[in-house]
Formats: structure tokens, C-alpha cells, sequence
């Protein structure tokens, strides 16, 4: 066998996140614990809004409230993402691999936002079913998809390096949130109004929604560009 | 290793003083010899006040400008230094910038509480309210959250070289994040508070002189507690080093 060809960056990338998919379809351990998660969580904004009166606008409120939803879900996942890493030393066996560091951190980003590209998937016909199903939509509610798309991306990349830095620490589910909420904050105060826009419709959509969307994409950009050159500091240490 | 006292160190105490003595200068010059600022709403008769004739109503709340801004610059400014020795300790790999970066957030921490609490002071003052989603208040609330948040993961790890690039890589991306919180919560409308933007029109004199002075009397402070700090790190870790030679001679 002398015609060894080295393994391209890519093809790390590809097996890596063959890996992680392969292991979560077989197991359905984090898919499975989302979704149930998630329709806890819309028990609880249905517990929290039973007693508000009928006319309250939950129009107005749903974008914030889809994204609760997918902050809460998202740090379960996050969590889950690294935890079995540490188990029979996965990550160690990784790292032994002569690879460039920073494809773990992307294949472990893709790994994560198709996680939660399916969870959403079954999240949001269930938010419409118990939230918005009285009401009637606006034209524009398909641009809605747009900040979500956006908003799952920087969550997942945010995540993965917060998640890579808490597996090593005590009270590693307790610490993700601490670090991972503040965060993202600017992330998801871009996407609530791009959402919310988008649900509500009206003239103000053009301006602010743009607005909501590119502030988005920019923290998308600049944060997953840290992450990934931080990345290799975080996986070795 | 045996440390040395720098002349930074001699320094600290009368920095501090000084930096003290330039606080009470600018809050005397504040309050005595800048005219107050005014307000949008008119007065029904003018008032005379010293030598100045007032016809709208005085904000005398906006004195906390003086203070309040000083105090807030001072502890980003001191996150810059953590970004900055997290970044020098990932290139190095030296323990003494690890202790720099936790150091600098210690101060940021202390300005970051000092800035809360005064500023939430002038909005219960001002706008009759003691908190609102405003961008400089929401900003400044993350920024603190994520203060606390980085001496919480120093605590959640044990292992030193671990911990050092942990908090190292949290404290970049902090530095980082801040500026975008406030950019996003400042240029997305929303719809309860519309965002105001003023175009700077630069302070007159008797208003720049009591800030810049405040200004570098918190420089000052916030250098001297910094080198104080610094120098107990400092010899807490040369007693530690010096307990475990005694175990090993000992032993």
C-alpha cells in the first residue's frame, strides 16, 4: 500500500461531521430530547400566557417568544453536542489525528446547526398549532425564515466554542448558559426584531428588517470568525 | 523568582490620592463653577442664577455626566487590557499575562458596578424609571453579565494552564461582543424606545474641563488599585512557590 494520498481538509470535514450525524441518527439522543424539550417549553409560555386576557398581541410577541424557545432548546443541544466526546476519550482520539484544528470546529458547527434546523423544523408548525393558530398571517411571513436561518447559524457557532471551553469545567450545563446567553445576546435582540417584523408585516418591514437582518449576518460573521481562530487555543487546552 | 518593587508600585499609593484630589477638584468645579445645563422645557419667568440668566428648566441630574462617563470609560477600557493580555498570553504561554488579564477584568468589574449604579440613579432621576431597554443601559447590563460570567469560569476550572486560556479566549470574545451589543441594541428601532441620534456637538469648556479632569483622576485610580493588585498577586504566588520548596526540603 504505498499509494497513500494525504487526506484533504475537506474530506476531514466531511468524515468528522459524517460521524456526528451518523451517531445522533442512530442514537436520536439529542433529536429526541429536543423535541420533547421543546414542547415542554411551549407548556410553559401556554401556562404563562393563560391567564392574560384574549385581546393581548401575540402577534407582537411570538418572535420573542420563538426565540426563547430556541435559545432554551438550543443550550440543551449545545451541551449534549460534547458531552459524549469525553467519553472513552473520543475527543483525545481526535486530536491524535493530524488534522487542522479548526475542522473540528467547523464540522462540530454544521453537526449542531442541522441539529437545530430539524428541531425547528418540528418546532415551529407546533408554535403556530398552540400560538398563532387563530390568527391571520401576514404576507410576509415567509421572510421570517431568513433571520431564523441567520440566528440558528450564530447560535451554533457561538455554542460550539462556549460548549468546547464548559465540557472541562465543573458544572459544565450550568456554566454553558452562563456564558453562552450574554453572548448571543446581540444575536438574538437582531433576530426578535427581524422575526417579529416579519410576523407582524406592515410598512415599517423594509428599513428595520433589513436592518435587523444585515446586524445579524455581521455578528454571524465577526463572531464565527473569532471562534474558528480561537478554536485551536480552546480544543488543545 | 523574586520579585521586585517597580517604580510603579512606589507610585501606586500617591497615584491614587492624586487621582482622588482631581475627583474633588472636577465635582467642585462641576457644581460651583459650570453653568447649569438646561432643558428643552421652558420656565414661565427666568431665573438668575450666579451670573447666568436661566430660561428653561435646569437639569441638575445632568451634573452626574461629570462621573458617571469617566467611570464607564475607564472599565472598557480596562477590558481592553484583558483582550490585550489574553492575546499576549496565547502567543507566550506566560502565566504573568494570565494574572494581567484577571486583574484588569477585576477593575473592569469594579467600574462596571460603579457605572451601574450611578447610571441607574440618573435614569430613576431623569426619566422616572429605574430600568429601561435602553442600548447604553442594555449594553452595559451584558457587559456586566459577562464580567461575572468570566470569574465564574475562572472558578469552574482547576487546572492553571487550562483556566488561563479558557478565560483568556472568554475575555477576547467579550472585548469583541460588547462593541456589537451596543452597535445592534443602538441601530435596530424598537418600537416601545425610538432611538435618538444626536450628532456630537462638542462640550464647551467649562463643561470638557471637569470631565477631563474626573477623567484622569479614574485613570489614575483605576492604575494604582490595578498595580496594588498586581503587586499581592504577585507576592501570593511567591509565597505559594516559596510553601512548596519548604514541603520538597521538608520532605
Amino acid at each position: 500500500m504505498s499509494t497513500k494520498k494525504r487526506v484533504s481538509t475537506f474530506e476531514h470535514y466531511k468524515i468528522l461531521l459524517g460521524k456526528d450525524l451518523r451517531r445522533e441518527f442512530r442514537t436520536r439522543e439529542m433529536l429526541s430530547t429536543m423535541g420533547i424539550y421543546t414542547l415542554l417549553v411551549l407548556v410553559i409560555f401556554g401556562i404563562a400566557l393563560m391567564q392574560t386576557s384574549a385581546k393581548i398581541d401575540i402577534v407582537q410577541m411570538s418572535g420573542g417568544l420563538f426565540w426563547a424557545l430556541i435559545v432554551f432548546t438550543s443550550l440543551l443541544g449545545l451541551n449534549r453536542s460534547f458531552a459524549y466526546e469525553k467519553e472513552d476519550g473520543a475527543l483525545e482520539g481526535v486530536l491524535l489525528v493530524p488534522l487542522d484544528r479548526s475542522v473540528i470546529f467547523l464540522s462540530k458547527l454544521t453537526a449542531n446547526f442541522l441539529l437545530l434546523i430539524i428541531v425547528e423544523a418540528i418546532a415551529i408548525p407546533l408554535f403556530f398549532l398552540f400560538f398563532l393558530s387563530g390568527v391571520e398571517m401576514q404576507p410576509s411571513l415567509p421572510l421570517a425564515l431568513a433571520p431564523l436561518l441567520v440566528g440558528t447559524i450564530g447560535i451554533a457557532g457561538v455554542g460550539t466554542l462556549l460548549a468546547t471551553i464548559t465540557i472541562n469545567t465543573r458544572g459544565k450545563d450550568m456554566l454553558l448558559a452562563l456564558l453562552f446567553i450574554p453572548l448571543v445576546f446581540p444575536l438574538l435582540y437582531a433576530c426578535v426584531s427581524a422575526t417579529t417584523l416579519a410576523i407582524t408585516g406592515g410598512d415599517m418591514l423594509t428599513g428595520a428588517y433589513t436592518a435587523g437582518l444585515t446586524l445579524a449576518i455581521g455578528y454571524d460573521v465577526v463572531m464565527i470568525l473569532v471562534s474558528w481562530l480561537l478554536y485551536d487555543f480552546v480544543v488543545s487546552a | 523568582m523574586q520579585y521586585k518593587a517597580t517604580i510603579f508600585d512606589k507610585l501606586a499609593l500617591p497615584l491614587l490620592l492624586f487621582g482622588g484630589v482631581l475627583i474633588v477638584f472636577a465635582f467642585v468645579f462641576a457644581f460651583t463653577i459650570t453653568p447649569p445645563a438646561q432643558g428643552d422645557a421652558m420656565l414661565a419667568v427666568p431665573a438668575p442664577i450666579g451670573d447666568f440668566f436661566l430660561t428653561n428648566i435646569v437639569l441638575l441630574s445632568q451634573k452626574i455626566f461629570y462621573f458617571h462617563v469617566p467611570v464607564a470609560m475607564v472599565s472598557f477600557g480596562a477590558l481592553v487590557f484583558t483582550a490585550i493580555y489574553g492575546i499576549l498570553f496565547l502567543k507566550t504561554r506566560n502565566s504573568k499575562y494570565d494574572m494581567r488579564a484577571r486583574l484588569s477584568t477585576e477593575i473592569s468589574l469594579v467600574f462596571v458596578l460603579m457605572t451601574m449604579v450611578s447610571g441607574l440613579a440618573w435614569t430613576r432621576s431623569d426619566w422616572g424609571v429605574w430600568w429601561s431597554w435602553e442600548p447604553r443601559l442594555t449594553t452595559y447590563f451584558i457587559l456586566m453579565l459577562m464580567v461575572f460570567s468570566y470569574f465564574i469560569l475562572r472558578t469552574a476550572v482547576s487546572d492553571p494552564e487550562r483556566r488561563a486560556v479558557y478565560s483568556s479566549v472568554f475575555g477576547i470574545i467579550v472585548f469583541i461582543n460588547a462593541p456589537l451589543c451596543f452597535m445592534i441594541t443602538r441601530l435596530i428601532p424598537s418600537s416601545l424606545h425610538p432611538v435618538v441620534f444626536r450628532a456630537d456637538s462638542g462640550l464647551p469648556p467649562l463643561m470638557l474641563i471637569p470631565f477631563l479632569v474626573a477623567m484622569l483622576g479614574f485613570v489614575c485610580i483605576a492604575f494604582a488599585l490595578y498595580r496594588m493588585r498586581l503587586r499581592t498577586s504577585q507576592s501570593q504566588e511567591n509565597i505559594e512557590m516559596l510553601k512548596t520548596r519548604l514541603e520538597e526540603l521538608e520532605g
